[in-house]
């Protein structure tokens, strides 16, 4: 919010403004990355993923996902009581325990069948810092990992240092745990790029510029995930139209309408972008 | 706890007995939106079985249930005022043609999706967020927020749309403003980008 709030007020050429503006001083050199990760994604992700979504049989695709998900449960746990948020840290409890029992040690997702009981709900270092405070930092965006910002980077390697697999292999050197590791990480990227093949594509179909659709749809769904959907949000005050063709003039017409374009300081709240939560 | 409530207290006592009596009419925004979402699941039906009428079909609901300026002007943020008055009605077409082209392509295909209005609430004083989930038959929901403008005696017009929390019409708005930017600041540079992606659209439907 303090960064929306800077820039507000720097009305100049080189700052975006207004509602929702995402602060992007190392622009260049983040569209050169991203440039860099389409070229990644095009030649090997978006294939790997695609091959993966079409020819490995559905079930199985659930399986994983519901597993990598489960695997997830010590990481999202720890950030939901870092939070205070003890009825979230209740239901990942709730939701590992059944699943446990229940689900085949995590491979089905029992506790939310059919989309109704417990949903997944995604929470990481990066929320975290974000609840406590801690402004999102500069947009970023990281080699093969995508879009982020200085706050989320940080998160990420928490999360990754933290993590109770990565934890152990430092502890007793395993190959064998080393290649879980790596094995968990390949498939949490494919798994999450090939459930956005479609909505990605129909994107930067429709999108002028690809890059800044991007960084916005980033910036609002970090905030909307940092809100846990709760409904107090920052949203914008969007003015009337002022109808010109009325008065057939230049001039502004005569009934007062609601500020004309207020440099709005504050960030407000398509197609679901899952962008990559499951890689955290 | 104990500030909020003071907080609002305070709030409560300060701000004039006018603002708060603002009462939007949420029942008819609700109905609202749940007669767009059938009209809309009935222009997917139809779509699917032939693609003739799409573009169009999506052009009149665009055209009676949103209000097309308004969201334009936002979109264009502060460059708005530094537009000639052709370079607005140019661009306000524009951005009609080119979000009837994007949804029109959305169209094609019908997959059973439900649509549920789940709800309502005031925002500011003059607009309703009435809140709705899209279902398909596989994976979860979607939860689609409308926000409704209110100009009273039934005067309803949909101003943003958010998808799980993100709005469109700032993500429109931040993507123009890029492009301007990137362009030293010429807004026919946006229009160009427009003309051309609008074209590119057609071509491919």
């Amino acid at each position: 919010m303090m960064l929306m709030g800077a820039a507000g007020c720097a009305a100049t050429d080189s700052v975006d403004e207004g509602p929702g503006a995402v602060y992007d001083p190392i622009e260049p050199v983040n569209r050169a990355i991203f440039a860099g990760n389409e070229v990644v994604d095009t030649i090997l992700i978006r294939p790997v993923a695609e091959t993966y979504r079409d020819y490995f049989p559905e079930p199985l695709q659930d399986r994983a996902r519901d597993m990598l998900r489960h695997l997830r449960s010590p990481l999202i746990l720890a950030n939901e009581l870092m939070q205070g948020d003890f009825e979230g840290a209740g239901n990942v409890m709730a939701r590992f325990f059944i699943n446990s029992v229940a689900g085949l040690g995590g491979f089905v997702d029992v506790a939310n069948h059919n989309n109704q009981g417990i949903p997944f709900e995604s929470e990481d270092f990066g929320q975290t810092l974000a609840v406590w405070g801690v402004d999102s930092g500069p947009y970023l965006v990281l080699p093969i990992i995508g879009p982020s910002n200085v706050r989320d980077t940080v998160g990420f390697v928490v999360e990754t240092l933290a993590d109770p697999i990565s934890i152990t292999s430092r502890v007793i050197d395993s190959t064998a745990l080393d290649a879980i590791g790596y094995g968990r990480l390949g498939l949490s990227i494919i798994d999450a790029r090939a459930r956005t093949i479609d909505a990605t594509d129909e994107l930067r179909a429709t999108s002028v510029d690809f890059y800044a659709t991007i960084r916005s749809l980033y910036t609002q769904f970090r905030e909307a995930e940092i809100r846990d959907g709760e409904i107090e949000q920052d949203i914008p005050d969007i003015p009337d139209y002022t109808d010109f063709s009325e008065t057939e003039s230049d001039e502004p017409p005569a009934i007062p309408t609601p500020a004309e374009e207020e440099e709005v300081s504050e960030l407000p709240p398509v197609p679901r972008l899952d962008l990559a939560p499951d890689v955290r | 706890m104990r500030l909020a409530s003071l907080l609002i207290l305070a709030l409560a006592v300060v701000l004039p007995a006018g603002k708060a009596a603002a009462v939007q009419d949420q029942a008819g925004a609700q109905a609202f939106i749940r007669q767009l979402g059938d009209e809309a699941i009935e222009l997917l039906r139809d779509s699917a079985q032939s693609s003739a009428g799409t573009v169009e079909g999506v052009r009149m609901l665009f055209r009676d249930s949103f209000d097309v300026p308004t969201i334009g002007q936002f979109v264009l943020g502060r460059h708005w005022r530094t537009a000639t008055e052709p370079q607005r009605e140019e661009y306000l077409s524009l951005f009609e043609d080119m979000v009837v082209e994007t949804y029109a392509r959305r169209f094609n295909e019908y997959d059973n999706q439900g649509f549920i209005v789940d709800g309502s609430r005031p925002e500011g004083d003059r607009d309703v967020m009435v809140s709705s989930r899209i279902t398909a038959p596989d994976g979860p929901p979607v939860q689609v927020m409308w926000r409704v403008r209110d100009r009273g005696a039934g005067n309803l017009q949909i101003i943003d749309v958010m998808v799980e929390g993100v709005s469109m019409a700032v993500t429109q708005r931040n993507e123009f403003s890029s492009i301007i930017q990137r362009n030293g600041g010429n807004i026919d540079a946006l229009l160009q980008a427009l003309r051309d992606q609008i074209a590119t659209l057609r071509a491919g439907g």
